[in-house]
């Protein structure tokens, strides 16, 4: 007897709600898409602000008013493989590298980890943490 | 698959809900995760039922006067059927004082505000009078051109705590216009409200009613209603009931603002008021007034609680301002005297001898055992307009019913390791108890399974407990006087055919110093005996009076034979008399109060050897009798 295997692609909505051109569906985030925004949102949410959940998220924000340099760089890192360690269980491996562009007055972040249970390649995510002091 | 569960109110509950549709309903698979995008709008959705289900429940919540919780909506749904609750009211005192002063003024006047200073607790408090009073004077000296030196006396005036604030209003014909007084914890009782006609150059004096009984179109009244904050607004006549307000008429409205039952207890008092002559000028008394007590400050009580409204409300709606039924009296007593806690409520039918006509009251207040007779005479005159014609109240002095314990205790000394803490712990348990409802009313029960199991209660480490249950009643003696005493203890009292049923504390009686005590003798069919005076002596009892009266065990009461009584050991001539009720659980019978008296019962810990295992075979176990002692007298 024939059984139907669902696939279990990790399947988000985008935030973004811009229709799809053609179908006019609303976007959708699949897999590796759906877990790095996911990181990302992890990492900009601070605490206290879900409500009735107030661990969930990252204090770098508040560390970005320290300065600019490898110390704090340390600090956030620690903070974001932390938050995610803590709330995104579909992440394996993870290596978290925050280097400080005192120049720029910015960290440049990158994250690097396997999605658990989906043959998919090492994903990577990099983005800019401006400081804001 | 439908939303089906829609009485989740807790936000995890609505959360899961959502997310137990979207598994059945949708593709999406990530609103598991808290980082995903689903999961914020999830949050989002949760957040909005919750707070939409809090907002729907806490409206009907606050519907019912039952479980309203804020109090503008419990005083609002109250005043649906006609209940204002009480205000705060002040303490009040009544004292005396003399002016004296050189002048020619045949009157002085008191002016109305503050008079006193009291002190309570090592703070001040401030006593003041509602209206000025005035009073005659006379020469105490030689009177020199007219200006002699003179004396006005101040007898018997009574002051209230708190300060006197006066506020106007000007009608502006409006119908939205409200007057409000904004101060918090007026006494209400104290609310004086003259209104002036806009031709008019004197006020006239609108009186305060609770209802529109007898009110006409031209009555000069007002009402007071409860609003937001404790503070109150007046409502006057709409031309209908009551005299409807002129336009551009004043409203002068003088009030006193209390602190409640924070007065109550001052009793010396140092003069702070302002005398005028008839005049009207204001003078120093030239002597330093020196104010007497006649009466120290009581009756004052705080703004009546949330709980107190949702219970009497009801009650004084049914009771239709009108003292018939017991209930009535419960209601309507409270609302007279606040600091009431129980009421019992007699009909004369029900006495022996029956008094028909009559209703006897016992009332506990909160704070003490009795009311002073300036209390009873003030609850028995407002009484008068809610009692029906023909039926006479009497307040009688509260009748205490003791019950003390007799309790051995066993515990596990391996788990314990301080046995007085425990039995602290174990008093503290029982004065808890002893504080609850069962007991602290009339009519109340003392329930002896639940006095046992809140002492097995109070620590793992105790075993078990022995405990005998004894009923006691204060005998207050007139010394040197021939009387005869009954005492009724409204419970069978247990009986053993040897007798020593009753137990007192010692007292000495005209013609004999010995120390004596009652004791009883049961006759052959067991329900009837005499009581008999004794007195201790190494080879016995010996009767000294042996008719001293006769003693109901059924009925449980005691009729002591006429005896002149010169002196009792316990303080304020009081002597103990203690029975053992024949069932453990203690009934509150008519007029008597329960009370579980622990400072005189007895708590022993014993190390329970067999629990603990000290002792396996049981021998030399510590054995507790679960009866009563043959000894005499009360110890």
């Amino acid at each position: 007897m024939a059984s139907t295997k669902v696939s279990r692609a990790f399947k988000d909505i985008s935030l973004s709600f811009m229709p799809h051109p053609i179908t006019k569906d609303l976007p959708v985030l699949v897999n590796e898409r759906a877990i790095a925004r996911s990181v990302r949102n992890l990492v900009e949410t601070i605490p206290t602000e879900r409500f009735f959940n107030p661990f969930l998220g990252s204090d770098v924000r508040d560390t970005l008013f320290d300065f600019c340099d490898y110390g704090t760089a340390s600090i956030i890192a620690n903070q974001i493989e932390e938050t995610i360690i803590n709330y995104e269980p579909r992440v394996g491996n993870l290596n978290v590298v925050v280097l400080p562009r005192p120049d720029d007055n910015t960290f440049e972040v990158t994250i690097a980890f396997d999605i658990v249970g989906q043959d998919l390649p090492p994903q990577n995510i990099s983005f800019i943490l401006e400081v804001t002091r | 698959m439908p939303l089906t569960k829609f009485t989740d109110l807790d936000f995890d509950q609505i959360k899961a809900s959502i997310k137990s549709y979207l598994r059945a309903n949708s593709n999406f698979t990530d609103f598991d995760f808290e980082g995903s995008n689903f999961a914020v709008l999830i949050d989002t959705l949760a957040y909005n039922t919750y707070i939409t289900a809090f907002n729907s429940n806490m409206v009907v919540n606050e519907s019912f006067i039952d479980s309203a919780t804020l109090r503008e909506n419990v005083v609002s749904l109250a005043r649906n059927i006609g209940y204002v609750p009480r205000s705060r009211k002040s303490a009040q005192a009544q004292i005396s004082f003399n002016i004296q002063y050189t002048g020619t003024s045949p009157t002085v006047t008191l002016s109305k505000g503050l008079v006193c200073v009291g002190a309570v607790d090592n703070s001040s408090v401030v006593f003041s009078i509602p209206e000025d009073i005035t009073t005659t004077s006379s020469l105490i000296g030689a009177d020199v051109n007219g200006n002699g030196p003179r004396r006005a006396s101040f007898s018997n005036i009574d002051v209230y705590e708190g300060t006197l604030l006066a506020r106007s209003f000007q009608v502006n014909g409006s119908i939205d216009q409200r007057f409000i007084l904004d101060n918090p914890g007026i006494d209400t009782s104290s609310i004086r409200v003259t209104v002036r006609g806009p031709q008019e150059t004197v006020g006239r004096e609108y009186r305060q009613i609770e209802n529109i009984i007898n009110v006409t179109s031209l009555s000069e009244i007002y009402l007071i209603q409860e609003v937001t904050d404790e503070r109150y607004e007046l409502l006057f006549g709409d031309g209908i009931f009551g005299k409807k307000l002129e336009n551009e008429s004043v409203i002068e409205v003088s009030y006193i603002v209390c602190d409640g039952s924070r007065g109550n207890g001052s009793r010396v008092f140092s003069f702070a008021g302002s005398v005028e002559n008839s005049t009207g000028i204001t003078f120093l008394p030239t002597n330093t007034v020196t104010i007497t007590t006649n009466q120290s400050a009581t009756n004052g009580s705080d703004i009546e609680p949330i709980e107190s409204v949702k219970y009497y409300a009801p009650r004084l709606y049914s009771s239709q301002y009108r003292a018939v039924t017991s209930k009535d009296y419960e209601a309507i007593v409270q609302r007279i005297y606040p600091d009431t806690e129980s009421v019992s409520v007699v009909g004369g039918e029900e006495l022996d001898p029956p008094e028909f006509g009559t209703v006897v009251l016992s009332i506990k207040p909160k704070n003490g055992t009795f009311l002073s007779d300036f209390t009873k005479a003030q609850i028995l005159s407002d009484l008068k307009q809610y009692s029906v014609a023909g039926v006479n109240q009497r307040i009688e002095d509260l009748k205490l019913l003791y019950i003390e314990l007799y309790s051995n205790v066993f515990y596990n000394a391996s788990q314990v390791s301080d046995a007085k803490q425990l039995k602290s712990d174990v008093i503290s348990s029982l004065n808890t108890y002893s504080d609850s409802i069962d007991l602290n009313t009339f009519g109340g029960r003392f329930k002896y399974s639940k006095a046992v199991k809140i002492i097995d209660d109070t620590n793992t480490a105790i075993t078990s407990n022995i405990t005998r249950v004894v009923i006691r009643r204060d005998l207050k003696a007139l010394v040197n006087q021939y009387t005869q005493y009954e005492i009724c203890y409204g419970n069978k009292f247990h009986v053993v055919s040897e007798g020593y049923n009753i137990k007192s504390t010692g007292f000495t009686v005209e013609g004999s110093s010995d120390l004596l005590y009652f004791t009883d003798v049961p006759n052959a069919d067991m329900q009837s005996g005499a009581i008999a005076i004794v007195k201790e002596s190494d080879s016995g009892p010996v009767v000294i009076v042996p008719a001293a009266g006769t003693i109901d065990y059924v009925k449980g009461e005691i009729i002591i034979n006429t005896v002149n009584i010169t002196s009792t050991v316990k303080e304020n001539q009081i002597i103990e008399i203690q029975a053992v009720p024949e069932s453990n659980d203690v009934i509150g019978l008519k007029d008597l109060y329960l009370q579980l008296d622990i400072s005189n019962s007895t708590i022993n810990m014993a190390r329970d050897t067999i629990t603990s295992g000290e002792q396996i075979s049981g021998v030399g176990f510590p054995v507790a009798s679960s009866y009563t002692n043959g000894q005499l007298s009360r110890k």
